[in-house]
């Protein structure tokens, strides 16, 4: 029964939006009564698909296993925290998710604009258009609702053991919020365009809702980094595996807007830029959602999967894109400024970073396509990893800091001095080179990007301490919020790449009463114990840890093997030790036939460093909102 | 001397030492092993290297990698031999040949190609 | 050129497009047939069934190559029609990969035995060699050089489509 109203209120939601787009096609007749009836009808749709959720995830705390998607990803015995994640554990139910959040920024969005903002009916029509396609997607080929008749089975099929995970649990939902946060920024932004008045200050109004989208984006990617690391055991924390890439690529076109947002709301400069970036966001949002929902990846492995749903994605998806594209094109010769940014400005340093953003975004869309496109070409299969991401990326970001830090303390629309006799400047130049030189020598590793790596992150990080200790001194002004989100960036580099350069790892054979020597401790595999759990049994190692470098204190660690009843799956529970500058990394392998047991056992350094960084940057874009309102 | 080292041996005795399950000549053949673990894609899963794939065919293969390495063979024999046997999807590293130079260029011609354009711009006018 | 580069705003997604497009209904057949060509590695290992070792010696020059095991369920299936083309006069060797020999013979002994002969490969090392991921798997050999090998299970579709025109080309089995 209440499946069926759930179905109903999805319907009558997606009923509403149709309605509430076709006002908004009315109002050339500038009727502002239609106007009104747009936000409002788009109002009551946003209601019902809420209600309707709420509903479904009733169904689901229910254990309501009548319906097909809940049998197939839950299960009775499931904490109630994870019968709800279980909801968007696999394709339908995640598509209602972010449909959901999609609604859900839409509504805000129309509760807090104005309605004196001539844009707002083109713009909410726009988004009422987007919830309808994605919503025809939901109901007719990806349908959650869809009832297992005449009897509904006792209990469900069990979700894959690995994704009972908190982390997990919340890196979708979050994932999510980023992704169709930018919808916004896209469907203000092609109001706009249609319109085609060129006074309309849009700046105002996208910039806060893209530094939001961009902060969940941001705490989205790094959760599901973070999982990763713990959770599959190989103490990795980025694959440059597609499904990654296709995430990176919003965030990436994401952080270009909001820092091209910046300048174009106080200048006249990089206008075409920024509504060129805010459509793109989406847009590689959309194409994200394509390439992992099509299963168009994996179809070099595979035949074909049912193709029905990515054509789907691929038309709609086609079908904004080329509209919002084919109106930029159209208004590009009034958007493009007549006057050239002054050179060495803070415009000129910005539109160099929105150049080389693009070529890291073309890059990535590069390596994704790459082998798609050349199994289409040759009929020979290639794969595109971790060496050509890293090769492309590690100069580029070099390259980025290096005008980054020429940037600090640049001017608005004229020159900065002179750059090498701005004093902050040799200075960070000349302490970072110091200090690189000795970690180089200290560490005897000469690798170029290993070098690159710390020059750049510690010429970040100086400049922005010498900016802060001058600033504090003479008590002027500097943009603090710009100061930490870049101080994070530094520490991000130089993270990753102390832990590209510093990682140890060893497979060992080890059976219990037996001591391993790796490098500065001491391994004593003590016992195992079996335990037994509701869904799973595990066999648990007891590892004592000696630490010979500081006064032989011990420490215990517990990598565990499990076997999970429902699917027979065996997962392995990696055993973390965090200690300031490193982990120290456990799994358990195979047990082998003489009774030894293989373990992995690895130092991963500064990985902790690497999401503190990121949640630096997110603090650092935080801190935005409170100085802009300040600013007024 | 002989007593010493005696004395260490009674010391040590108790203490089972267990070793490592891929044993090199060298710290720098062990380097390269890790490093190549993490090059060589896993042959039977959908993505992920075989260092972080514990499938049969993946422990066969760091097995044999590792066999290879103390026979003396280099790094490219090494990628060849895969290359061979699973095609050349096995290897994370599109390697730089002209089917895969636009790919490999193909950013930087970009960067170049932008940043010409904003720099001739800003000379004609 | 400020033309250009509009149209391009417009051509380029309409020709990406297309491409996906043309991907997504492209059909794909048997994608786990692989005909890349190498030669038959070298090895010694015990037969299954007798005292004896095998090299690449004891090959004839074309051949079948039939991946097996015990544990293999897939294999049951396959059987049937292994059966049938060892009866059209095929010579199909076996390589039992990562196998208990107690387990394979008596497997053989269950469901009689298509193999003319039958290589014993617990630690699938001349697998390995040969790029097996599992079982099944097939390869047709000539000269010793592998011509054709298939992941997966051997049925008639597979036989017509994969196997039996490579075959027809290289004049083999006449």
């Amino acid at each position: 029964m209440i499946g069926e109203i759930s179905h109903f209120f999805t319907i009558i939601a997606s009923c509403l939006f149709l309605l509430s787009f076709i006002f908004s096609t009315r109002t050339y007749q500038s009727n502002h009564n239609i106007e009104i009836l747009v936000s409002r009808v788009f109002s009551y749709g946003f209601y019902f698909i809420l209600i309707s959720f709420l509903l479904y995830v009733w169904l689901a705390i229910q254990s309501d296993f009548s319906i097909k998607y809940i049998a197939q990803h839950s299960n009775k015995e499931l904490p109630v925290f994870y019968k709800i994640s279980s909801i968007w554990s696999a394709h339908e139910g995640s598509m209602f998710l972010w449909i959901l959040f999609l609604a859900l920024w839409s509504q805000l969005f129309n509760i807090n604009l104005s309605k004196k903002n001539i844009l707002k009916a083109p713009a909410i029509g726009l988004l009422a258009f987007i919830l309808f396609g994605f919503l025809m997607f939901l109901l007719f080929t990806s349908n959650p609702f869809e009832v297992i008749l005449p009897i509904a089975p006792i209990n469900g099929a069990d979700i894959n053991p690995v994704l009972q995970d908190p982390a997990l649990a919340i890196h979708p939902p979050f994932l999510y919020l980023g992704y169709v946060g930018f919808v916004i920024a896209f469907a203000y932004n092609t109001a706009f365009l249609i319109k085609g008045d060129m006074d309309i200050n849009w700046e105002r109004v996208v910039r806060p809702w893209s530094l939001a989208a961009w902060i969940l984006l941001t705490i989205g990617i790094s959760l599901g980094s973070w999982w990763a690391y713990y959770e599959l055991g190989w103490g990795g924390y980025w694959f440059w595996d597609p499904v990654e890439n296709v995430a990176l690529m919003p965030w990436l076109a994401g952080t270009a807007l909001i820092h091209s947002l910046y300048v174009s709301s106080r200048t006249k400069a990089l206008k075409s830029w920024t509504i060129l970036l805010s459509i793109s966001v989406f847009s590689l949002s959309l194409f994200g959602a394509f390439i992992v929902r099509s299963g168009i990846i994996d179809s070099i492995h595979s035949f074909a999967n049912d193709p029905q749903r990515g054509l789907y994605l691929l038309g709609f998806s086609a079908i904004l894109i080329t509209i919002s594209l084919a109106f930029y094109a159209y208004r590009l010769p009034v958007l493009i400024s007549t006057n050239l940014v002054a050179s060495k400005s803070k415009e000129a340093f910005l539109s160099i970073n929105n150049i080389i953003f693009a070529t890291l975004i073309f890059a990535v869309f590069l390596g994704v396509m790459y082998p798609l496109i050349f199994d289409f070409m040759y009929g020979e299969r290639i794969s595109v990893g971790p060496p050509y991401y890293n090769t492309i990326f590690a100069p580029l970001t070099f390259l980025a800091s290096i005008f980054l830090v020429f940037s600090v303390g640049s001017l608005w629309k004229r020159s900065s001095q002179l750059f090498f006799i701005n004093s902050a400047l040799s200075a960070s130049i000349l302490l970072s080179t110091l200090i690189t030189l000795y970690l180089v020598s200290l560490f005897n590793d000469f690798n170029w990007w290993f070098v690159g790596g710390l020059f750049s992150s510690f010429l970040i990080l100086f400049r922005y301490l010498i900016l802060i200790i001058y600033s504090f001194y003479e008590g002027n002004y500097f943009n603090k919020a710009s100061a930490i989100a870049h101080i994070g960036l530094g520490l991000l580099i130089l993270a990753t790449t102390f832990n590209a350069s510093l990682s140890y790892e060893k497979v060992i054979n080890i059976k219990p009463g037996e001591t391993y020597t790796a490098e500065a401790y001491e391994f004593t595999l003590i016992n195992f114990d079996l335990i037994n759990e509701s869904n799973y049994d595990s066999v648990r190692a007891k590892f004592s840890v000696k630490d010979i470098n500081s006064l032989n204190k011990v420490f215990f660690l517990y990598p565990e093997k499990r076997k999970y009843f429902i699917r027979g799956q065996i997962t392995s529970e990696s055993a973390i030790k965090i200690t300031p500058t490193k982990d120290i990394y456990m799994t358990l392998g195979d047990q082998l036939d003489n009774g030894y047991w293989v373990v992995n056992i690895q130092y991963n350094y500064l990985i902790r460093l690497i999401w503190i960084a990121a949640g630096v940057m997110c603090l650092g874009a935080l801190a935005t909102f409170t100085q802009s309102y300040s600013k007024k | 001397m002989i007593k010493i080292f005696f004395i260490i041996a009674l010391i040590i005795s108790p203490y089972g030492f267990s070793s490592e399950v891929y044993k090199f000549k060298s710290v720098n053949d062990e380097d390269r092993f890790y490093a190549l673990i993490h090059e060589i894609r896993c042959p039977k899963c959908t993505s992920g290297s075989i260092a972080s794939s514990n499938a049969p065919v993946s422990e066969d293969l760091k097995m044999k990698i590792a066999e290879l390495i103390n026979q003396g063979y280099s790094d490219t024999e090494i990628k060849d031999y895969a290359k061979k046997r699973f095609g050349k999807d096995i290897l994370y590293d599109p390697e730089i040949n002209s089917t895969t130079f636009v790919l490999w260029f193909g950013p930087f011609i970009f960067l170049t190609l932008i940043l010409f354009g904003f720099l001739l711009r800003r000379k004609f006018k | 050129m400020k033309n250009l580069i509009r149209s391009l705003i417009i051509l380029l997604p309409l020709f990406g497009i297309y491409f996906f497009f043309n991907i997504l209904t492209e059909e794909k057949f048997y994608p786990g047939a692989d005909f890349r060509s190498f030669e038959v590695p070298n090895f010694e290992l015990s037969a299954l069934d007798l005292d004896v070792k095998y090299t690449s010696e004891d090959f004839d020059n074309e051949f079948l190559m039939n991946v097996w095991a015990s544990w293999c369920i897939t294999c049951r299936v396959e059987h049937g029609f292994l059966m049938k083309l060892n009866n059209d006069g095929y010579n199909i060797v076996g390589l039992n990969y990562k196998d208990n020999k107690s387990d394979a013979l008596g497997w053989l002994k269950k469901y009689t035995n298509p193999y003319s002969l039958n290589i014993h490969d617990p630690k699938g090392s001349l697998a390995l060699d040969m790029g097996v991921t599992g079982a099944p798997e097939t390869f047709l050999v000539k000269d010793g050089v592998v011509l054709v090998h298939y992941s997966g299970e051997v049925n008639k579709v597979i036989w017509d489509n994969v196997f039996f025109p490579i075959i027809k080309e290289n004049k083999m089995f006449q």
